[in-house]
């Protein structure tokens, strides 16, 4: 196994750690929004959530990423492997997140709700200023364990064609019949990569704990 | 119901969840720094009705006036938005049974997160109003700590500093003491009978006999969704009106020889 090799493995891992960041920003807000409406028993759209978060979490993000990538070009909307995966990623992650957000919305006490109420809030401000800075710490194990997740499902998208890690590595142990390097390789790189996202979580958790115990 | 001595003005407040009727007809008005104890055995709809004034229920019928302006509803008959209600409620200043701070805001953020946030004051105002408030109440020494710290008394007094920081009208009292240890109860008591001696209009749902008949302008008595018995404290613990009121007296009268 060459430089070349172990630097084509890092692109791949490039590619995971870009698309896994998109998918995680995109499918962060958008599955709060989903969440958001659920909560609020929004009339119609809170039923039409409910069905798309029961159906992605039922549907195997490989399944969806080919059906999205063979099915939209035939519709008339053409779609290239990495905005497939993007859309796919994107898909998947948001209805496991809105779950995470929805149960500590769920769990949020309604006495601190109605104070915000009861003291001239209006509902942007209630979510923005009482709501949302504590449900961010009470879903972030949840979020963070689902994002983990994703990075780690990311070796599906090579079925469109994207070049992952595990992708990268595969090639490199069929060009040189000797796959036990490149795979050690490429486990090495997803640890410290899935490890990077659990020291932030703890870095965030930590910073809150003292800023509480300060006083 | 202009009359500018009228603080609280309720006519015909009915509610009902479901088939339950929690409030029937509930007529009464306060005036500019009465301090009205609602007392009633449990389940007789005090606390819904606390909570109807300031519309965290909705009435099923009647009309709530704060200072002339009726509550909930429009002038053209509609449910306010939320925006018209919201600037109503501010000036009334509510008081939870279990304290409802806010634990990721410090004691003083709590106090000070309505007048900055709501009604849009000078930080720097509210700030020293906000550590004069935590002074009275005497919390001085919290200002920076998160309610987690805080016993139940001190969490309360918190809670009716940060109802005093918006400057309200009326303070609604739902059950200020009950959730609070025996020990507990009286430094919240204490800062209620400040507030009342100072002239603060209060509505007060208690179970606190004795705070009742020494602090009250104004008893109503409520049974069963209905206001039976409205008179001083003096007529209502010495000379009920009614069979109901008789016997409610006459317990927590045990209660408290025993």
């Amino acid at each position: 196994m060459s430089l070349n090799d172990v630097l084509a493995i890092l692109q791949g891992a490039l590619a995971t750690v870009t698309l896994s960041a998109i998918g995680i920003l995109i499918g962060l807000p958008i599955g709060l929004g989903l969440a958001l409406i659920r909560w609020a028993r929004v009339p119609v759209l809170s039923g039409i959530v409910a069905v798309y978060v029961s159906v992605l979490r039922a549907t195997p993000l490989v399944t969806l990423l080919l059906l999205l990538f063979f099915a939209l070009p035939n519709i008339g909307i053409p779609l290239g492997p990495i905005s497939a995966a993007i859309l796919a990623l994107t898909m998947n992650t948001s209805a496991f997140n809105c779950e995470v957000w929805r149960s500590s919305l769920v769990n949020f006490p309604k006495d601190q709700y109605e104070a915000a109420q009861s003291f001239g809030m209006q509902a942007g401000q209630r979510f923005r200023r009482i709501i949302l800075p504590q449900i961010i710490h009470d879903s972030l194990p949840g979020l963070v364990n689902e994002m983990s997740l994703l990075i780690k499902v990311t070796p599906v998208l090579a079925v469109v064609g994207v070049v992952d890690i595990t992708r990268a590595a595969v090639r490199i142990g069929a060009q040189t019949y000797e796959p036990l390097p490149p795979f050690l390789v490429a486990v090495a790189i997803y640890a410290p990569i899935v490890y990077a996202l659990v020291a932030l979580q703890r870095f965030i958790e930590k910073r809150r704990a003292a800023a509480e115990a300060s006083t | 119901m202009n009359d500018p001595q009228k603080i609280l003005y309720i006519a015909g407040l009915s509610k009902s969840f479901g088939k339950l009727q929690v409030l029937s007809d509930i007529s009464f008005s306060v005036e500019r720094g009465e301090t009205i104890c609602l007392l009633g055995p449990s389940g007789s709809g005090k606390s819904t009705l606390l909570r109807c004034i300031n519309w965290l229920e909705r009435p099923n019928a009647g009309r709530i006036y704060l200072n002339g302006s009726e509550i909930g509803v429009t002038g053209h008959g509609l449910v306010m938005k939320d925006s018209e209600l919201s600037k109503l409620r501010t000036r009334m200043g509510m008081v939870f049974q279990h304290f409802a701070l806010w634990p990721h805001l410090t004691v003083l953020q709590n106090v000070m997160e309505a007048p900055v946030q709501v009604q849009k004051r000078a930080k720097a105002e509210v700030e020293a109003e906000a550590l004069a408030l935590l002074a009275k109440v005497g919390l001085s020494d919290k200002r920076d700590v998160f309610p987690a710290r805080l016993s139940g008394g001190q969490k309360q007094r918190v809670g009716i500093a940060r109802a005093l920081a918006m400057k309200p009208d009326v303070l609604l009292f739902d059950e200020p003491t009950s959730a609070l240890d025996p020990e507990l109860v009286g430094e919240v008591l204490l800062v209620m009978r400040a507030l009342a001696s100072e002239g603060m209009t209060m509505v007060i749902v208690t179970h606190e006999m004795a705070f009742a008949r020494d602090v009250a302008s104004r008893i109503l008595f409520l049974d069963q969704g209905r206001l039976i018995e409205s008179g001083t404290p003096a007529d209502f613990f010495t000379r009920p009106q009614t069979e109901r009121a008789r016997l409610f007296i006459q317990r927590y009268a045990g209660v408290a020889a025993a």
